[in-house]
């Protein structure tokens, strides 16, 4: 018998094998694409996806039928996405640079971006050349810009990240100079890396350090230029280190594209730009 | 050797076995005690079922739980049988040292090894892009059931392999053909083992993060189809604790909900295990 019975042997995993593949087809076939809905894929900049998703989320309560899909994943996968065809609206929490002129962005929202200390650093303030000096590996103690002789933790953000490029270009840096110790990827990752590590220096977005230092987290924000980083300077644009956010397309936007972007620009949407810590257009 | 030195090293060894056994406890009841610590005052029935809010930091995970279960649940409808059946294949159909057994057997060892973000990097450009799925439930179950079958097929084919000889040679004595000893024999005298690979193959895909974020996405809206795309547990703790200032409060809840989920899986798993266990072993 277990020699003989050449038949079943051979076919049995080929028939599992096509029942898998069956039921795959079957669960593709029942969904066809759902063309009843006006859709839009929105991705990119993980700083303006919270933001997004509850702009979309609105959006889809005031416009029945429509469906506003946000995906997270920095700023160039947005810019990539939209040239590739992925996503109908990129997020890029940047202005569009000179190559990409080809695209169109529209600015939803301004964010501003600071250098945060431990709380327990006594340093209350640090001129542009000594932040450099830290970040390129210069100024490696904190006892060379008048604080503590403790060895200095400098946070980077990782590669692809804007606030990354904001930084390096208002200090005109190159990402190769920075002799950092720690890599970090989204704003909380770098509050929670300083909080944690009393001789850390980092950068991130002013809203959520400024939310997190009110909240207890022992983090201080320092002042660029002798101007304090606060929501209010960013708004009124004296805050030396901002950047908009932006909303990017390949062509002009048109039709369902073009009403969500003018409602992202509306004052329809200050609560929820406010809720996020970022700083709407005007007022 | 004298007599005192030799209790010297009876008692040292017992003494460092012992401390490295409770320090691996330390850390397990460390991190559910953090959890708890910091989650269970934001549990509640309504946080489980409610649609999140502002960005997640209020409102619950009701969405994100379903679609969760939406994608495990794709997950194993198409891992299961297919690790079944390869199994089945390598143990009960070939030899051992068969050249297509190797073949399998090394793949899958590699794959087993492959970080998850390079499976989510995979899933997206297959699954999302070349097949046209997009950001979907359906796209992230099956990147998680490319991820998880390496375990299942590998557990599955120890604990075929694991029946004794003489099973397979009294079914054949009594003529049964293959696919009724599988069914009558093996399958139930492996089902403990089989039951071990499901949960720890439940398990990576419960917690998965980096291989959902670039194929079922960002999405937290209720899923209508397994086109939607949908925000997994991992992602959305994942999303508050690094992405979202005042996040962490609902984070640990979330954080919560999921290590709950899995230890009531793990529980039920081996409940089932027992009982099956205790079940065919009948009286002679």
């Amino acid at each position: 018998m277990n020699k003989t019975s050449k038949m079943p042997r051979a076919r049995n995993p080929a028939t599992v094998f096509l029942i898998c593949l069956f039921c795959v087809c079957a669960l593709l076939g029942q969904f066809p694409a759902e063309a009843k809905e006006e859709q839009l894929v929105i991705t990119g900049s993980s700083t303006m996806a919270p933001l997004v998703s509850e702009m979309g989320k609105r959006f889809e309560s005031l416009h029945t039928g429509t469906r506003i899909d946000v995906q997270a994943g920095g700023s160039s996968r947005g810019i990539a996405d939209v040239l590739n065809g992925l996503a109908d609206i990129g997020m890029a929490s940047r202005a569009l640079k000179a190559q990409e002129n080809d695209l169109y962005g529209v600015v939803i929202a301004h964010d501003g971006v600071t250098v945060i200390l431990h709380s327990n650093n006594p340093i209350q303030a640090l001129t542009d050349d000594q932040i450099k000096g830290i970040y390129i590996g210069v100024i490696t103690n904190w006892k060379t810009v008048g604080g503590l002789d403790a060895p200095i933790t400098v946070v980077n953000k990782a590669e692809g990240r804007s606030t990354l490029e904001l930084f390096l270009h208002y200090f005109t840096l190159s990402n190769r100079d920075i002799k950092a110790h720690v890599v970090i990827g989204d704003n909380e990752q770098g509050i929670k890396t300083v909080a944690g590590n009393p001789h850390a220096i980092g950068y991130v977005s002013i809203g959520t350090a400024q939310y997190d230092a009110t909240h207890g987290v022992p983090i201080r924000l320092l002042p660029l230029r002798n101007i304090p980083a606060t929501l209010k300077t960013v708004r009124e644009g004296t805050f030396p280190l901002s950047r908009p956010l932006t909303l990017v397309t390949k062509s002009s936007p048109a039709g369902l594209m073009k009403i969500f972007i003018d409602f992202a620009r509306s004052s329809q949407v200050h609560d929820l730009i406010l809720k996020q810590y970022f700083v709407p257009l005007q007022g | 050797m004298s007599r005192q030195s030799r209790h010297v090293q009876e008692y040292g060894t017992t003494a460092i076995i012992w401390m490295a056994a409770t320090m691996v406890v330390i850390p397990f009841l460390w991190l559910i005690g953090d959890l708890l610590w910091n989650g269970w005052t934001h549990l509640s029935w309504s946080f489980v079922f409610s649609a999140p809010q502002n960005a997640g930091r209020e409102g619950g995970i009701g969405p994100i739980l379903m679609s969760t279960m939406l994608i495990v649940g794709v997950c194993m409808g198409v891992a299961v049988p297919m690790g079944l059946g390869t199994a089945l294949f390598l143990s009960e159909y070939t030899r051992h040292d068969h050249v297509l057994g190797r073949l399998i057997r090394g793949s899958l060892d590699v794959l087993a090894g492959v970080p998850s973000i390079v499976f989510g990097l995979f899933g997206n450009a297959l699954f999302c892009q070349a097949l046209g799925l997009g950001f979907s439930i359906l796209s992230g179950g099956l990147t998680l059931a490319c991820m998880v079958l390496p375990i299942l097929i590998r557990t599955a084919e120890e604990s075929f392999r694991a029946i004794s000889r003489e099973q397979r040679l009294s079914a054949a004595a009594l003529g049964l053909s293959q696919p009724t000893t599988i069914r009558t024999i093996l399958l139930p005298a492996a089902m403990p083992g089989l039951l071990v690979g499901g949960t720890l193959g439940l398990g990576r895909a419960f917690a998965e993060t980096a291989a959902l974020i670039f194929t079922s996405g960002y999405v937290d809206r209720m899923p209508e189809s397994l086109m939607d795309s949908g925000r997994s547990l991992a992602v959305h703790i994942y999303d508050l604790a690094m992405n979202v200032a005042g996040g962490n409060p609902n984070a640990f809840a979330t954080a919560l909900v999921l290590v709950g989920l899995l230890l009531i899986i793990n529980l039920f798993s081996s409940w089932i295990a027992t009982r099956w266990t205790s079940l065919n072993q009948l009286p002679a």
